[in-house]
């Protein structure tokens, strides 16, 4: 089987693009998956297994919260939203990403 | 950043809550997992797969349920909790299949936990309990003057002053005849003011507290209500006759009250503080927040006002702010306060002492645990290879002797519960009513997990690093002896034991030795023929001196006519049971200055050196014409004879106290051998006799005493003969041998405690000595099979064999002794002046005990191993 070439996430990225992707309000595990596909193109894809490991211990984090919800198709689905402390996390990730990112072109394109 | 350590505790808020709903959660996951791969699968099919293929692929994309399962449930756990976990359930296996090594261990930190979490309960009951009561930490005790006590006049104008936010007073010296039928007992009672109750917030079992305004009201404690009254439950609203007047029973006060005293101070009743000349201790009720500093401004500004009302009696210059404090009624400052130092010296000497007993339990399990750790070498070496952590593996092995400790320590609280309930029962022969009232609570049991967590550490520890030592090769060598070297983790734990066994020994024995001498010390006078017969006379009925003089004066006749009494007489304070120190100058007429002495000062009756036993050295006894108005007399005995006037005879001088007024002259009439008053301890008592007319006649408590050929046929008879004389008198007779109880009880305490921790711990040492020193002795059985095999004489090897012990044995012995030279030093405070601390005997006692159990832990192996078959032996290699 032949699969598109999807670039690894950058490592500690998961979080913020979890945490962005909720930005516009709540969402269910697998629109949060889709989202980030649909948004980045198709560029980044977040591998299933990660996923849920990854929205629980934001939870535990306190980041995020999860209520039981219906989805858009009528099917009882868990809903996570971002609380206050998960907008000012994803606010520092995404200054601390931006300044790195920023860093690393600057060093790409003189060196 | 300030939220961060407050998000951290809401972090393991969030787990401890999740913990609770584990199974929801796996639940609810699982519904999450299959709606994401149903999601995807109709995604595919709508690209134009099939159901079932498009089913396939979403689950093939999501990978591992299983996997991601576990890993989410993983951010939810306290991980270390869980390692914990499993690493005691696999102790618990462990142990299982090693019932023998875990009874041993468990047993040996039973008893030394047991000890510890026993002391320590004993520790705060007796002086960090807590007086039953509203918020006791804004209760104070409070002292005017300098004295423990106040007149009523000065408690109601101090608390009519209102500077607090409430003031009440008690008296715990208050005695009371209670007539039941035929009989009159002698009551321990609490006289409070009628506020007492409201400001302090004492709870009651039934009934109501003693309030404002009541007069003949009667609150009982549980022990009395039981006891005396058979816990009937209608008694409220019942009358007592109580120093001859009917008192309602209002309230009875529940089992676990604890009075403002402390120290497990527990009288019968509380009775209402009403008559004129009660004295009362005061305590305060502070508002929310106010310092103790604040509390004293605003009692020494009251003190000022109180001069001004009532100005000190006993010198014009005095103010009430003199010596004026304010005391926490909990805790240590009132611990300073009250000089219990030396208790709490004693306390904390029993707590190093059990902690000792506790070390030599630990080093009984680390070697149980070194040789079981030898046993399992090979599994250890297994595992290592295998590539598991040291760390790892150190953590197991500790979560062992966690495990041991843990059950160690329930066992011990077990052994504390059932010690509270004895040391509860036990009725001290005091003057005063004193019972424990140990209670399990959360800091006994705080204490027992710290001291179980310590132990696991200190037990557990070495021998975990040393299994675990040397890496994969070392560890899978066969054998352990090629890894060990002479002095061996095990030859230092025998030093150690050792050591520690010898210091506890030498304390348990110091201070048997201290009992024993302490009761064939001779207190001075002569017990043995001596019958004392305390009485206690209503005051309602003899309001004045003249008639307590009266009476006293018919018992005393009435006890000089019984057939075999050979004398009697009275006395204000029976030696060894009673305080009549003094503090004051006294001007000899033989010298221009007055000196400062601090003196035993008793009112005694004629007649009391015959009675007693004391030898007149010069002069002459009181007589009867030594009385009220007549000259007044004294009788010094010999140490203070000498202090006032040297070598010179002292009858026929006169002494005076020169403060605050030049009193007049008195003469000494004689001199009287020297005798123990307060403690048998008491190093060069002084004291001073006074005629008991003189000076004590209006006593309402007068000690009789009787000597006698025959005292104990006494008993009975000297009671009935005065109960006849007066029904309404509580008389109390014993022979003066049983009053020396009181006198012998600080040695005997002593002895009993320490001497029951020293030989816990010299138990706890000869198993673990005997289990070691044996082990040793047959891990070399086949050295020493080859070496008779080879022809050694049997006396040599048993030479050699005991010679390697006996320089470990002589090594701890030594190390023990020397310490225990220093630290028994500090026990001098505890023991009578004829004992030294660094007692020879004592010490010689300990080797010898010591040595004869070390030869046989050793002889015993190396007998059998010198008759073991040669061949055998050699198989085995």
């Amino acid at each position: 089987m032949i699969e598109p070439e999807i670039p690894d996430l950058l490592p500690g990225t998961l979080y913020m693009l979890v945490l962005r992707a909720l930005a516009r309000g709540p969402l269910h595990g697998y629109a949060i998956a889709r989202r980030i596909k649909d948004t980045s193109a198709n560029a980044l894809e977040i591998e299933d297994g990660s996923l849920y490991p990854a929205l629980n211990r934001m939870l535990v984090k306190g980041w995020l919260q999860a209520e039981w919800g219906t989805s858009e198709n009528n099917r009882r689905a868990r809903f996570y939203k971002l609380t206050a402390d998960g907008r000012k996390q994803l606010e520092r990730e995404t200054k601390q990403f931006e300044k790195l990112v920023m860093a690393i072109q600057r060093v790409m394109r003189t060196a | 950043m300030s939220g961060e350590p407050a998000n951290r505790l809401m972090a393991v808020w969030r787990r401890l809550i999740h913990f609770g709903r584990a199974s929801a959660f796996d639940r609810e996951l699982d519904e999450e997992i299959s709606l994401h791969i149903e999601m995807r699968a109709e995604e595919l099919q709508q690209d134009g797969m099939t159901r079932a293929d498009a089913l396939a692929r979403a689950r093939r994309e999501f990978g591992s349920s299983l996997r991601v399962k576990e890993e989410t449930r993983a951010a939810w756990q306290f991980r270390w909790l869980e390692e914990t976990l499993s690493d005691l359930s696999y102790a618990a296996r462990a142990l299982r299949r090693n019932p023998g090594f875990a009874a041993a261990g468990i047993f040996s930190l039973a008893l030394g936990i047991g000890a510890n979490t026993t002391i320590f309960s004993l520790t705060m009951e007796f002086l960090f309990s807590e007086p039953s009561g509203r918020n006791p930490g804004t209760l104070a005790a409070m002292r005017i003057g300098g004295n423990s006590h106040a007149y009523m006049r000065h408690y109601r104008f101090l608390r009519d002053a209102h500077v607090f936010d409430g003031l009440a007073g008690s008296n715990e010296e208050a005695e009371s005849n209670w007539r039941s039928g035929d009989e009159t007992y002698r009551l321990n009672a609490m006289r409070v003011t009628d506020n007492f109750f409201g400001v302090v917030g004492v709870p009651l079992a039934m009934g109501r507290p003693i309030e404002p305004g009541d007069r003949d009201v009667v609150v009982l404690s549980d022990r009395f209500w039981r006891t005396r009254l058979g816990a009937e439950t209608d008694v409220i609203g019942k009358a007592l006759t109580i120093d001859g007047r009917p008192y309602t029973v209002s309230g009875v006060l529940p089992p676990d009250h604890r009075t403002v005293l402390g120290f497990g101070f527990s009288p019968d009743v509380y009775l209402p503080a009403s008559r004129e000349n009660d004295v009362v201790a005061l305590i305060a009720r502070l508002s929310d927040g106010m310092s103790l500093p604040a509390a004293y401004g605003r009692l020494v500004a009251a003190c000022k006002e109180l001069d001004k009302v009532y100005p000190p009696e006993w010198s014009p210059q005095a103010s009430w702010v003199m010596n004026t404090d304010v005391v926490p009624v909990a805790g240590m400052a009132r611990l300073r306060h009250l000089s219990m130092v030396p208790f709490v010296a004693f306390f904390s000497m029993l707590l190093i002492v059990v902690g000792l007993v506790l070390l030599i339990a630990c080093a009984n399990v680390s070697n149980l645990l070194l040789a079981r750790a030898s046993a399992r070498r090979q599994e250890l070496a297994i595992r290592l290879a295998l590539g598991a952590g040291r760390r790892r593996i150190v953590r197991q092995l500790l979560a062992e002797s966690l495990l041991l400790a843990l059950l160690g320590a329930g066992a011990g609280l077990l052994l504390t519960l059932w010690m509270a309930g004895i040391l509860n029962h036990v009725q001290l022969p005091l003057p005063i009513p004193v019972h424990l009232l140990i209670q399990p609570d959360w800091r006994l049991l705080l204490y027992s997990v710290v001291i179980a967590l310590a132990s696991a550490l200190v037990a557990g520890l070495l021998p975990a690093l040393k299994a675990t030592r040397g890496g994969v090769s070392a560890a899978l060598k066969r054998t352990e002896r090629q890894v060990e070297g002479r002095w061996s983790l095990r030859g230092g734990l025998i030093v150690m034991q050792l050591a520690v066994s010898v210091v506890l020994l030498t304390m348990g024995v110091l201070f048997v030795r201290n009992m024993t001498k302490s009761m064939t010390m001779s207190p001075g006078f002569d017990a043995d023929g001596a019958v004392w017969a305390s009485v206690r006379l209503v005051p309602e009925k003899y309001p004045t001196e003249e008639q307590v003089r009266s009476v006293t004066g018919t018992f005393l006749g009435e006890l000089r006519a019984l057939p075999g009494v050979e004398a009697a007489s009275v006395a204000r304070v029976v030696p060894l049971n009673g305080n009549s120190i003094r503090g004051d100058q006294v001007l000899a007429d033989s010298s221009a200055e007055p000196v400062r002495v601090r003196f035993h000062n008793n009112d005694v009756g004629p007649d009391y050196f015959r009675t007693m036993g004391i030898p007149i050295l010069a002069g002459r006894e009181f007589v009867a014409s030594d009385r009220k108005g007549s000259p007044e007399v004294a009788i010094l005995n010999e140490n203070l004879a000498r202090r006032l006037f040297g070598d010179r005879n002292p009858v026929g001088h006169t002494v005076r106290y020169p403060a605050p007024h030049m009193s007049d002259p008195i003469t000494v009439v004689g001199v009287a051998a020297n005798s123990k008053h307060f403690t048998l301890g008491e190093e060069k008592p002084l004291a001073m006799y006074s005629p008991y007319s003189q000076g004590a006649g209006g006593n309402l408590a007068p000690h009789l005493l009787v000597r006698s050929s025959r005292p104990e046929g006494l008993v009975r008879e000297i009671a009935r003969r005065l109960g006849a004389l007066d029904p309404s008198a509580a008389i109390e007779v014993k022979p003066m041998r049983n009053a020396l109880g009181f006198a012998l009880l600080p040695s005997r305490i002593g002895a009993a405690l320490l001497g029951s921790a020293a030989l816990l711990g010299l138990a706890l040492a000869s198993i673990g000595l005997y289990g070691v020193l044996a082990y040793s002795v047959t891990r070399r059985t086949p050295e020493i099979g080859l070496r008779m095999a080879l022809g050694a004489d049997g006396l040599a090897v048993m030479s050699m064999v005991l010679r390697e012990s006996g320089a470990l044995v002589g090594l701890g012995v030594a190390v023990g002794l020397g310490i225990a030279a220093f630290a028994t030093h500090p026990l001098a405070m505890f023991l009578v002046s004829e004992l030294s601390p660094t007692d020879p005997p004592t010490f010689l006692g300990v080797i010898v005990v010591l040595s004869a159990v070390a030869a046989a832990a050793t002889l015993a192996p190396a007998l059998r191993a010198i008759r073991v078959d040669p061949m055998t032996a050699l198989r085995s290699e």
